[in-house]
Order: C-alpha cells, then structure tokens, then sequence
C-alpha cells in the first residue's frame, strides 16, 4: 500500500510537499508498502468486531434499535515526533497551570480584572461563572484537575489550541483502547517503533485524584449520569481501571455536611469526586431543580470543604470562547512567560480596532457567538454568499459584543484506511492533561479524523473517528 | 459495595437463571409433544405457561394455545417480561449497569450472548428448537462457570450467587407444583404407584420430563436404582442435599450466603432461611404428602419470596 500525495495547501503528518515521508514516519511507510489493502481490510472487520464484543460503544439517543454504536477506529495510526511532544508538553503544561491561577483570581481577588485586562463584563456577564464559588478555598487551589485541550495543526506547520475543555472532558478511553487495539492487530509495529506508552493514564488519574484532597487514604468515586449517557463506557471502563466506585446521584446522599455513599454496609463516607456530570446537573438544591442525576445538598457540603469535586465547579468560565483569547495574557500575567502554544489569532469584536478588521474581511473568516455552540449562529465566511455575508453583517453590527472572528484553518491531514485506499483525511488532537501537585499527561492523546473526504468536522456524532496517537523517539 | 450494584449483580444472575430455566421448561415440553398423546395436547402446550404463570398474559394475546405458539411467546415476545429474549437483555442491562464491578471477562461473555442473540433473531426465523434451548443453557453454564473462575469471593459474588439460587429454588419447586398437581388430577397416581399400565406410562414421560428439565435424570437413577415414581421425584427434588437443583441444596446455599454479607442487616433474612434450611433438612418426604404435596410447595414459594422481599429491603433498597 502505498499513501496517497498530500492535499493542496494542507500540512499532511505523514507526506512532505513532495510526497516523501518525514523522518519519524519513514519506518510506517516501509511497513505500509509491505502490506494490502486486503490484510488492512481484514485488520479493520477484526478491530470491529473485538470492539462490538468488549461493549465500547457510545450511545446514540433517539434511535430505534440501534442505540449503541461504535466510533470507527482507524488502522494507521497518527504519529507525532518525540521532539514535538515535547514542546507541546511544555506549553499544555504552561497554558493549563495558567487556566488554574486564573480560576482561582478570579474566584478570589480578581487581580487581572483589576490589572485591565479583561473587561469583568466578559466574567460576570458569563452563565459559567458561579457566584456560589468566590471565596471558596480549594484544596491545593487545583480547579480544572482534568483538562482535555484540542489541538489543530494548521497549513504553517505549527500547532493551535482551538479550546480549552475544562467541564468534562472525555474521550481518553478511546486513546487507551486504540492503543490496546493496534498492539493486539500489529504487534510487529510496535517492534519496529518506540512508541511511548500511555497505559498508565488510569493509574496518573487515580494518582491526581488521591491527591485532590487532605484527607489520607480517601474514598474516592467517580460520578456519572447513568448508563444512558453517551460516555458511559468511558465512566465504566476509568472506573474499574482505577478501582472506584461508579456511583450514581442516588447512591450518593448529604448529612451532617458530609457526603456518603450507599452500602449494603451502611452508609460510607466520600472523600473525592470525579464527576463526569455538568455543574447545572450535580446538584438540584443548587441549580437545575428538574435534574434527577445530582446530589441534593452537594454544593453545600463542598463549599464547607467536606468533598473535592474535580473538576471543581465554576470551571467552565475559564473554556467559554469570550475567555479564549485571553488565555495568553493570563500565562504572561500569571507565570510571567511567554506562551508557547499559539492561540488561533481572534478578533474580539466588542473592541472597535479588532470589528473594523473582522468587517473588512468578512468573507475570510469564521465568526462565532461567544456563548454559542455546535455551529450555531455563525458564520463560516468562505462559505458563504455575498448576500449571507451582509445579512450576517448587519447581525453584528447589532452587537458587536456577541461575536469574536477567526481565521478559516485548514486542518493538518493523516493518512487514513478508507474506501479509496490509504488517503488524507483532516484530523485534531486532544491531549488530557492532569493537574495534582504537579501537572503531569501521558504521551500523545486522541486523534479525531474526519473520515469523510475533505469534511473538517472530526465529531463522532458527524462521521468522525478516532486513530491511535503515537509518540515516537 | 454500593447497594445499587448489589442489587444490579443479585437481578444480573436471577435473569440468567430465570432464561436458562425457561430453556428448559420449553425444550423438555417440545420434546414431550412429540410423543403421540394427542388427547391433550392442548393442555401439555399449556403446561409451560402454567409452571411460569403466565398463562393469563398468554390468553390475552388472543393466540391458540399450541406447542409453537407456547414457545415463540416465552422465548422471543418482547411484551412478555419472562420471556427468555428479554432476560437476556435485562441480564446483560445490569451488567452493563455494573460493568465496573464484575469481571471484563464476565461481561464480555454475557455481551457476546446477547449479541449473538441479536443475530439469531435478525435472521428471521426466531428458533424455537432444541439446538437453540441447548445454546441458551450453555450461554447460561458458561456465563457461571467465566463467574466461578474470574471473580473474587467477595460480596459480588455472594449476591450474584444468591440471585441464583433463590431463581432457582422458585423454579424447582414451580416445575415439581404443576407436574404433580397434572399427575394427581389422573385418577391412578396417589392411589398407587403400580397403577394400570396405561397411566403408569403417561406418569414415566411426566415424571421423566420434570427430572430432565431440572438435570435430575441421572441423579435419579443413581440414587434410587428403580422405576421413576412421583414420591420419589419430589423426594429427591425437595430433599436431596446434594442435587444442585433440589430445594434443601439451594437453601444450603441461600444461608451459608447469607452467613458472608455484612452483619448489620441481615436478621431477617439469615432467620428466614434458617427457618427454610431447618424445614428442608430435617423434614421428609412424607411430610410433606401429610400436608399435601401441593400445599407444601406453595408454602415454600410463598416464602422463598418473602426471602427475596427481605434481602430487597435489607441491602438492595436505597433507603
């Protein structure tokens, strides 16, 4: 098998400009050319199979019969250069530790509001900031423990944060059953590369949640919605790698100010919870009275520092796209360095240098709601009309506030085992970083691919997949 | 260990249990709707119906009481909630519910089977045979024995094994109810055990049937090295301490269970089947005749589900 050339004005991970492989992927193409598409086909119908049987399915609601399904895993893995993990190593490392200081200003002395250089609208003025949460101490000032931050490789070659998933992010048990996967398909692969290992995420997790609290030896137990959530396999699987409880808002209850489980010993004290469970669900005293999956009294018993919740609640203040372009003033502000991830370049259009520029070149950029989400109310400028791009330009011009701009990316492509052969297909990156006393991640992270042609959009809902991700040295 | 997984491991094993059972109440039923006893053929179709109680959901559907019609309802209507398509799916619902707390190689197994399932009924001719009865008894033994070799024996275990001896005890005992009260109604059985030929031939396929359909065949001969006759079955099936389908086998069991979980509430339950064990232990076959065979077993019935009732609200419930 042999890949096909790269994509006009595309970086491809694999394929130079002139069709040779890079370095750190020469081995895998000596190996690809050795093999056929027949061996990879079987290969696939293989992982699917052992996939469908171990049950890692996502759920899909609202579809009769099939409501489990399989995110398609991909047979040619995504291969990064130990060199640049490196450098992104670092700079997560950097943005995240910044992420987490400006959690805790914020929810205490607003110092870079003070300093200016945030307008406190774009705080106070946000749905996910939780007035219930200034002037909570928090053990070890540790906010977003588990961070997942997507990453594009745009056509210059270099790496972009697109966002900062604060909340819940999931998707790491597709990274650990990916790798599972290729080890078990291609054994002779994994002989002929040092790809590092990532098997012991659950075992770094467990680590950064033990180490969330003060208490010693603490009973911790990971929080999900129920089995008819769409990441419920990934609940399962971390918590039966870590050996916790899955506990559910009914096993859980309040008293005394202390949280506690339901045995068939009695009742058992929490020490930790790792909630997959949004803030506005987790507890109905406190916000969403209609929500059946939280604990009534959680928050009450978490202000008085009875409980570490992780994430905490309030982070989602810090991942909402009005907060985004901030986040290289807060690692200069914070840490007194200079960023070493790029934030995509974007215009806040409240302020009249940056809506000048995004009205003068509408038809080139992409212009999102600040609260908005899924690709709604925006606009993509070129694919759109001219008729479109006017309309939308009145819209903002209405409320310039709203909106922030973008430039359009073009995605870095990898080359993919699809119905045409091996191709290039547009794929992402979300590393899972996890902050304790020290910040620490596995090498590599989830490698989304937009398996339809020329599609950017890598989502599992929209016919995306998943590839594993190797570092190589 | 949370109370919600206890309670979805004790229903994950009940559920197995209750489609293997079914299996067999269904495959020994065809089996004996072959033999040529046409003059009751209605009432034989009916027969799993009546062991299982369900013989008024059955008649709602409006359909004819044959052998076929039987079968297909109890194995694949989803509208029934015994039936065994829905076991297995409410087996492998708990299980999914607790992946996290059985063993990957559990819930891999029980995964598998209901896919498998899947499959066989996607291919349109729903199977109602004793190749497919045969299936769902191995699914069932494998799923068992993946538990016996893989899991800790720890409070999981202990709850996933009571599920199934209290599914199991209930079985029995329903099986043995219907096929005597059957033979009593025949005017020759009670009377005598050497009866006139004619009945004594029909008692041998029923009594025959009732010791294959809970693996008691063997075990029968070996113990009694005779002829089958009705006393003796019930002996056997209610008595014998060593028969893993006999009810004194299954409350041995249900208390030396009871005896592992967590002292604090456990009184009522552990005196119940202390009670239970006592009875099956010391009591005796002609006893029981005394009370009536038939008073006898739904008296037990009756409290092996006051024993589940306890267990319910001493772990399982979330107060």
């Amino acid at each position: 098998l042999k890949p096909n050339g790269p994509l006009e004005g595309v970086f491809d991970e694999m394929l130079q400009a002139d069709g040779r492989p890079r370095e750190h992927y020469a081995a895998y193409q000596d190996w690809l050319a050795g093999t056929t598409a027949d061996a990879m086909h079987a290969k696939r119908a293989e992982a699917d199979l052992i996939f469908r049987r171990l049950g890692i399915t996502f759920s899909v609601y609202g579809e009769e019969g099939g409501t489990e399904r399989l995110i398609p895993s991909d047979v040619v893995p995504r291969i990064i250069s130990g060199q640049e993990w490196t450098t992104l190593e670092k700079g997560l490392a950097q943005r995240v530790l910044a992420i987490n200081r400006f959690l805790h200003d914020i929810y205490h002395d607003q110092n870079i509001l003070k300093a200016g250089l945030i307008p406190p609208d774009q705080i106070f003025g946000n749905d996910q900031f939780q007035v219930a949460m200034v002037g909570i101490d928090l053990p070890f000032k540790t906010y977003a423990h588990i961070v997942g931050v997507d990453i594009v490789r745009h056509s210059d070659g270099d790496f972009y944060v697109l966002e900062d998933n604060l909340r819940v992010p999931s998707g790491v048990s597709y990274m650990l059953s990916n790798r599972k996967m290729m080890m078990r398909l291609f054994p002779d692969l994994f002989r002929r590369h040092a790809v590092r290992p990532v098997e012991h995420y659950p075992s770094l997790l467990l680590q950064t949640l033990q180490g969330a609290t003060e208490v010693n030896n603490p009973n911790v137990v990971l929080l999900t919605p129920g089995r008819f959530n769409s990441a419920y396999f990934e609940h399962t699987f971390l918590a039966q790698q870590m050996g916790i409880e899955l506990v559910e808002g009914q096993d859980l209850f309040v008293q005394g100010g202390f949280v506690f489980m339901r045995t068939t010993s009695g009742p058992q004290k929490v020490d930790v919870i790792y909630r997959r469970l949004d803030d506005s669900f987790i507890d109905p005293l406190a916000f969403r009275a209609d929500s059946m999956l939280g604990v009534p009294g959680l928050l009450s018993a978490y202000r008085l520092g009875r409980v570490v919740i992780a994430n905490a609640i309030g982070t989602g203040v810090a991942d909402d796209k009005s907060i985004y372009p901030y986040v290289p003033e807060m690692v200069r502000f914070y840490l007194g360095e200079e960023p070493i991830l790029k934030n995509v370049p974007t215009w806040i259009c409240r302020n009249a240098d940056d809506l000048k520029h995004v009205l003068a070149h509408l038809p080139e950029l992409v212009v999102k709601e600040v609260h908005g989400a899924g690709g709604y109310g925006m606009l993509v400028g070129p694919t759109s009309t001219k008729a479109e791009i006017e309309d939308f330009r009145q819209v903002l011009l209405s409320n310039p506030s709203n909106y922030i701009a973008q430039p359009t990316l073009a995605l870095s492509s990898c080359p993919t085992f699809v119905e045409e052969g091996v191709a290039p297909r547009h794929i992402d990156l979300r590393p899972f970083v996890l902050v304790g006393k020290d910040i620490r991640m596995v090498p590599g992270g989830l490698t989304r691919v937009a398996l339809r042609k020329g599609s950017l959009v890598v989502n599992s809902s929209q016919g995306g997949g998943t590839k594993d991700t190797w570092v190589v040295d | 260990m949370l109370s919600r997984v206890a309670s979805h491991l004790y229903w994950l094993s009940r559920y197995i249990e209750r489609a293997e059972n079914m299996a067999r109440i269904l495959d020994v039923g065809q089996s004996l709707s072959l033999l040529a006893q046409s003059d009751n053929e209605a009432q034989t179709a009916l027969e799993p119906l009546v062991i299982t109680d369900h013989l008024a959901e059955f008649h709602a559907t409006g359909k004819v009481a044959t052998h076929e019609n039987v079968a297909r309802y109890l194995t694949w209507e989803v509208e029934q909630a015994s039936s065994i398509v829905n076991c297995i799916e409410a087996a492998r619902e708990n299980a999914r519910a607790v992946r996290g707390s059985i063993t990957s190689e559990m819930w891999e197994c029980i995964n598998d089977v209901w896919l498998q399932l899947g499959q066989k009924r996607q291919a349109g001719h729903d199977p109602i045979n004793t190749e497919f009865y045969d299936w769902i008894k191995q699914c069932s033994h494998l799923i068992r024995g993946i538990t016996f070799a893989t899991i800790r024996r720890d409070q999981p275990y202990h709850f996933i094994r009571l599920g199934t001896f209290i599914e199991r005890a209930d079985n029995t005992a329903r099986i043995l109810s219907v096929k005597q009260s059957a033979n009593a109604t025949s005017p020759s059985v009670g009377a005598s055990t050497n009866g006139d030929r004619s009945a004594e031939g029909e008692d041998y396929y029923s009594l025959s049937a009732v010791l294959r359909s809970v693996s008691a065949l063997e075990a029968y001969r070996d113990t009694y090295k005779d002829s089958i006759d009705a006393r003796r079955v019930a002996e056997l099936l209610i008595f014998h301490p060593t028969l893993p389908r006999s009810l004194r086998f299954c409350y041995d069991e249900i208390a030396q269970l009871l005896d592992q979980l967590p002292d604090g509430p456990s009184r009522v339950p552990r005196r119940l089947a202390a009670m239970m064990k006592a009875r099956l232990t010391y009591g005796h076959v002609d006893e029981a005749y005394e009370i009536g065979l038939l008073d006898f077993l739904e008296g037990f019935l009756k409290e092996n589900v006051h024993l589940g009732e306890a267990l319910q609200t001493a772990y399982l419930e979330l107060k």
